[in-house]
């Protein structure tokens, strides 16, 4: 182990070196630029851009240098830096909703550090702004298969129950869907939904979900920037195989304080940051926010609850935190936390949530290198009771389960700014803790544990990567990962029975269960993972782009239900269950269209293929909790996944916003499932339509307090199993597919029509107050939409039958062996609500 | 619309044991809640027709007196009416001592069945292994199948309690006790009656693992855990003077499984539904390439009691 980790630093600092070589080599230049030769000294300007408003970082920043024809980007934690040689310069920032700004700077005999604010555009604008992104940046920006959405902007998309929320918005994004509404999480491009790394502020969030799907855990308050990364994912994310969704949380107002907050009909929230260490000059050395969420359904329902009911509990919360101070020019720490749970019972009861917290401190060693490092904490964990108040008299026959996943880990990442060449590596080591169920039971006073052992591991990356100005056309991004992933003891590993049919249970052989001592390492996993992205600008308002990579990704969902449930097990990979490894090539062509104003349309084609291996599926009737031999329950099997994704968005104007249209299909290959044949996974959508418009009328004429939105989605339905035939047995009727096919059939189409509109509080003189009510409707058409369709005997009724009086009773259970098909829909009405919304 | 919110939470709490009458009420209350109306509507459909195929219902106990076996045949699924009774074919069964019973249906309705010359006889014995086989259309089938130990049932006793918590109507919840065999792993099937007649919605096929609902519990030994003691209540309870019984049934640990899997395929729907699959059958074609049947043979050992809903049976 250790040695392959002395050859991966060796072959990360020699691919370092040569990176260097390649930059000394090339900034000679031959785009016709200006270019210093060889050798010249350089000096570096860097610093932090901010919001003026409230002092937040800036993340994606353009900072251009118009007389060098070079620039950069601004990371995660707002900083820039360019290396440029003596003399003098204009800085251009500029960030769409900001106003542009232009620097002007000399640089001499030394670094320059040049801090800038920017303040945002008059209302019209900011009103209208679909994403807080420099301009051109979706032709000119190397990243592909990225979109990012602005809080603003999730915040006007109509919500369910008028609940803002980030994953429901991403699902209006290509390439994204869902089994189905109040599903939990979502799938990017033909992957699992345990495929997502889902990071909040760099740590991941193991389930995403308040109650079931219908709401995520991300108080958009709190939330800075969403973006989900769907390809030509760079070599600094790994873990998982199909997307990173990475949202950062807001650093809190460094000005003055500030509240938010809102009451809808399922939470209220509030929020509050302000300034810390504020100085004499009125600049402050950190700030905080801290914002929750509760929702209230049990509150008012309270009172009509009565007898059992009494004290029941069914509610979530959410309380997320981050503070942050800068110790000095050269180092700011952040502290980031989030905890969330959903409770639901009355005597029993269960519940489940999340709990993260990371710490990071960003360096500057010198103007040219960034560091920062996170060290994170995340535990996601759930608990059934059959007994939650504990009373006496159930002390005697109870039920108890809980399960977790905890995690550590830390994660420097050092980002080392060049000419032309932006040069990222480090590392990250993640220690699992996996505590897959322990049971307690008790029946008439007989008190029974059942536990499965904790089962440990620990995940080590290195990976290096650079950006690269080829040319004023060419840009490359490339790097490498190398993922090291020991399945560790204390623990028993087992060995399965190979020679069952496909598709059956295989039984451990128990004369070769091995038991290991602590830090015994039982299964070693490593994997490169290449990545390649390609930019070329065909002119200024288009470009063409080229991606590949190869993820690798050690802990597993285990579930084999439509939706995922709470209580779905995490597991590692262990000497039975292999790491899943995606590759994905993809292409796109990036194109801005002008009407008049600059930069109206943004338009981009993107085609993907992805192949996928070591993919779990389950045997029919599979055991999947507190099963100590699980793996024996286990399928593998490949995928693939292919589409196009087509986006247009508008930018400006009376009516903004996106259409996206997906056109997909994702695969599963399994020996034992559908004959060993090919099978649409199940939630392969072949065609997926999203609109999104924003309608903004302006700050004059009658409607002035007035916005509008409005989205539709249509898809293909989901797959399903259909029956042929049906035997009956015992008295109960029994579905029966002759060729045991999966997937067989398609439920019909998904179409939906949302409405919101916005009233804004009247401004008032003198009061700092900032209000608005959102009236919304959900499902405006009331569609029933299936989520599935399914198959069942006639329910059973009870019915009057006279009968003798010393039976005392008159009624009998009325069955018939009569089948029927059944939709299923989660929602059947439409849904309106009413939210108002705070700030002061 | 309340029985769409049950299905969304249903199936966690069926795989936790927790009892039926709870289970709707906590649900209920959820809904009122949360005002989520999921809906269930019954549509038509079209669905691919399969080849027609040999069904065997033959669940053989150590009662005394007559043994019958089901023969049908498969139908289309959404074509109701009764099966298609399998008729003229040749059953029958020999136990581990050689003795052969054969089965017969004179009146051609696919009850094949077997009476003893004497009517305290029978063919089931504890610890026997059964071999079944069939001869029809063609084709030979078989299958074998033990007939395992069964507990006695101890008691059956009432307490009056409301249907459900939030409903003033009243009735009465029946638990039985029964205690497990300790050793070696014990599968059973619970049924029960109420004034004579078979309770059986999907939710009433019980199955035990030792005294638990399944073999991750570690119950073995113990007086069946609670979940399954009140497991044998129709949905609003019982009305005083109701007579009840209850029946325990060994049976075979591939059988327990074939019953977990069609009581899973019979109530699958919701956002928590498993990918339809067939149910197992050990209804084997000797010949490989022929035909497959559907269905299952099992034996099954049984024990019973009676109890009625009166003052002294009644719990305060």
């Amino acid at each position: 182990m250790i040695s392959i980790f002395r050859t991966a630093w060796v072959l990360i600092l020699g691919l370092a070196c040569l990176t260097q070589s390649v930059v000394l080599a090339q900034s000679t230049g031959q785009n016709g630029l200006s270019r210093p030769p060889a050798g010249a000294a350089q000096f570096t300007v860097s610093g932090y851009v901010k919001d003026a408003k409230n002092g937040e970082g800036l993340i994606g920043v353009s900072v251009f240098v118009k007389e060098a024809g070079t620039g950069a980007v601004t990371n995660n934690y707002g900083y820039y830096a360019i290396s440029l040689p003596p003399g003098s310069y204009n800085l251009v920032v500029s960030f769409v909703g900001f106003q542009k700004q232009t620097i002007p700077i000399t640089l001499t005999t030394e670094n320059l550090r040049k801090d800038v604010e920017l303040s945002e555009e008059g209302r019209e604008l900011q009103e209208v702004t679909v994403k807080a992104e420099r301009e051109e940046d979706n032709v000119r920006a190397i990243e592909m298969s990225v979109n990012k959405i602005d809080v603003r902007t999730i915040q006007r998309v109509p919500a369910l129950l008028g609940e803002v929320d980030v994953v429901r918005a991403i699902q209006l994004l290509p390439g994204v869907t869902t089994v189905g509404e109040g599903a939990t999480g979502f799938n990017v491009r033909g992957g699992n939904i345990d495929q997502n790394l889902v990071l909040l502020d760099e740590a991941p969030v193991y389930n995403s979900s308040h109650l079931f799907g219908f709401f995520s855990v991300f108080n958009p308050d709190a939330v800075k920037d969403v973006k989900l990364i769907k390809g030509g994912i760079p070599s600094l994310y790994g873990g998982r195989i199909s997307s990173i969704l990475d949202v950062r949380l807001k650093e809190g107002n460094a000005k003055k304080p500030e509240v938010n907050g809102g009451i809808g009909l399922i939470f209220s929230r509030l929020s509050y940051e302000r300034p810390l260490f504020k100085k004499a000059d009125g600049t402050a050395r950190g700030s905080f926010i801290v914002a929750g969420r509760r929702s209230y359904a049990d509150v008012l329902a309270q009172p009509f609850l009565t007898g059992d009911l009494k004290g029941s509990s069914f509610y979530f919360y959410d309380l997320t935190a981050k503070a942050n101070y800068r110790i000095n020019d050269k180092n700011t720490v952040y502290l980031s936390g989030y905890l969330g749970r959903d409770v639901f019972g009355s005597d029993f009861g269960f519940n489940w949530g999340n709990a993260t917290t990371s710490l990071r401190w960003n360096h500057v060693f010198n103007q040219k290198l960034f560091l920062n490092t996170t060290a994170f904490y995340s535990n996601y964990d759930y608990m059934l009771d059959s007994d939650l108040k504990r009373k006496e008299e159930n002390k005697n026959d109870y039920f108890r389960w809980k399960s977790r996943i905890i995690n550590y880990s830390i994660k420097p990442d050092f980002t080392l700014f060049l000419r032309n060449n932006t040069l990222t590596f480090g590392g990250q080591s993640i220690v699992y803790d996996f505590e897959p169920g322990t049971a307690t039971g008790a029946s008439l006073g007989s008190i029974r544990t059942f536990s499965l052992e904790n089962k440990y591991a620990i995940e080590n990356a290195l990976y290096v990567g650079n950006e690269q100005q080829v040319s004023a056309r060419l840009q490359l991004q490339y790097g490498l990962r190398y993922s090291l992933f020991s399945y560790l003891g204390p623990g028993e590993a087992y060995s399965f029975q190979t020679d069952v049919p496909p598709g059956e249970r295989r039984f451990p052989i128990l004369s070769q269960t091995r038991t290991y001592k602590r830090g015994d390492v039982i299964k070693n996993y490593g994997n490169w993972e290449p990545r390649f992205s390609a930019k070329y600008e065909l002119n200024e308002n288009s470009s063409l782009k080229l991606s590949y990579n190869r993820l690798a990704q050690y802990i597993h969902l285990v579930s084999n239900t439509t939706a995922s449930t709470p209580l779905d097990v995490w597991t590692p990979s262990t000497n039975n269950i292999r790491p899943q490894v995606a590759d994905q090539v993809a292409g796109g062509y990036f194109r801005n269209l002008k009407d008049g104003r600059n930069n109206t349309y943004e338009v981009s084609v993107e085609v993907y293929y992805k192949w996928l291996q070591n993919q779990l599926d389950y045997i029919d009737g599979a055991d999947l909790l507190l099963n100590k031999y699980l793996e024996g329950d286990l399928l593998s099997g490949r995928g693939r996944a292919y589409g196009a994704e087509f986006y247009v968005k508008k930018n400006t104007g009376l009516i903004n916003g996106w259409v996206s249209y997906t056109l997909g299909k994702t695969d599963r290959l399994v020996d034992g499932i559908n004959g060993g044949n090919w099978f649409a996974s199940r939630f392969d959508r072949r065609h997926t339509l999203n609109t999104v418009a924003l309608i903004d009328p302006g700050s004059t004429g009658r409607l002035k307090r007035w916005n509008f939105s409005a989205t539709f989605a249509l898809s293909s339905g989901t797959p399903a199993t259909f029956p042929t035939t049906r035997f009956e047995y015992q008295g109960y009727v029994v579905p029966h597919n002759a060729d045991n096919l999966r997937n067989n059939y398609r439920i019909p189409v998904y179409h939906r029509l949302d409405l919101a509109a916005t009233l804004k509080g009247r401004q008032r003189t003198g009061k700092r107050k900032d209000d608005n009510w959102v009236f919304s409707v959900y499902n405006v058409y009331a569609r029933k939409n299936p989520f599935s369709v399914f198959f069942q005997q006639e329910p059973a009724t009870t019915i009057d039958v006279p009968r003798s009086p010393e039976l005392g009773d008159t009624r009998r259970l009325q069955v018939t062996n009569n089948t029927q098909a059944v939709r299923y829909s989660v929602f059947a009405t439409a849904i309106p609500s009413v939210t108002y919304n705070f700030k002061f | 619309m309340q029985s769409n919110t049950q299905n969304i939470l249903g199936r966690l709490m069926t795989q936790i044991g927790w009892p039926q009458k709870r289970r709707s009420a906590y649900l209920l209350a959820l809904l009122s809640t949360l005002t989520l109306a999921g809906c269930e509507t019954v549509i038509d459909a079209k669905l691919d027709q399969g080849p027609t195929q040999l069904s065997v219902d033959a669940w053989l106990t150590d009662a005394l007196g007559e043994q019958r076996i089901r023969l049908t045949q498969t139908a289309p699924y959404l074509q109701n009416g009764a099966a298609t009774p399998a008729t003229g074919a040749r059953v029958g069964i020999r136990d581990g001592k050689g003795r052969t019973y054969l089965f017969t249906d004179p009146d051609n309705d696919g009850f094949y069945s077997w009476r003893p010359t004497s009517p305290t006889d029978t063919l089931g014995r504890i610890g026997e292994t059964y071999t079944l086989g069939i001869e029809y259309g063609g084709q030979q089938y078989v299958s074998v199948s033990r007939m395992n130990r069964v507990p006695a049932v101890d008691s059956i006793v009432f307490r009056e309690e409301k249907v459900n918590p939030i409903s003033e109507e009243r009735g009465f919840q029946a638990e039985f006790y029964v205690k497990d065999f300790p050793g070696a792993p014990d599968y059973y099937r619970i049924r029960f009656f109420r004034n004579g007649q078979l309770q059986n919605r999907p939710n009433d096929l019980i199955t035990v693992y030792d005294a638990g609902f399944s073999s991750n519990g570690n119950t073995d030994g113990l007086l069946f855990i609670r979940p399954i003691r009140q497991s044998i209540n129709p949905e609003r309870l019982y009305a005083r003077n109701d007579t009840v019984r209850v029946e325990i049934q060994s049976i075979t640990p591939e059988a327990f499984f074939f019953l977990a899997e069609l009581r899973t395929q019979i109530s699958n729907g919701g956002l928590f539904a498993t990918p339809p699959a067939n149910v197992p059958t050990n209804i084997r074609n000797v010949n490989t390439n022929g035909p497959a049947a559907t269905g299952f043979f099992v034996t099954s050992a049984v024990r019973s009691r009676t109890a009625r809903v009166t003052d002294e049976m009644i719990r305060k």
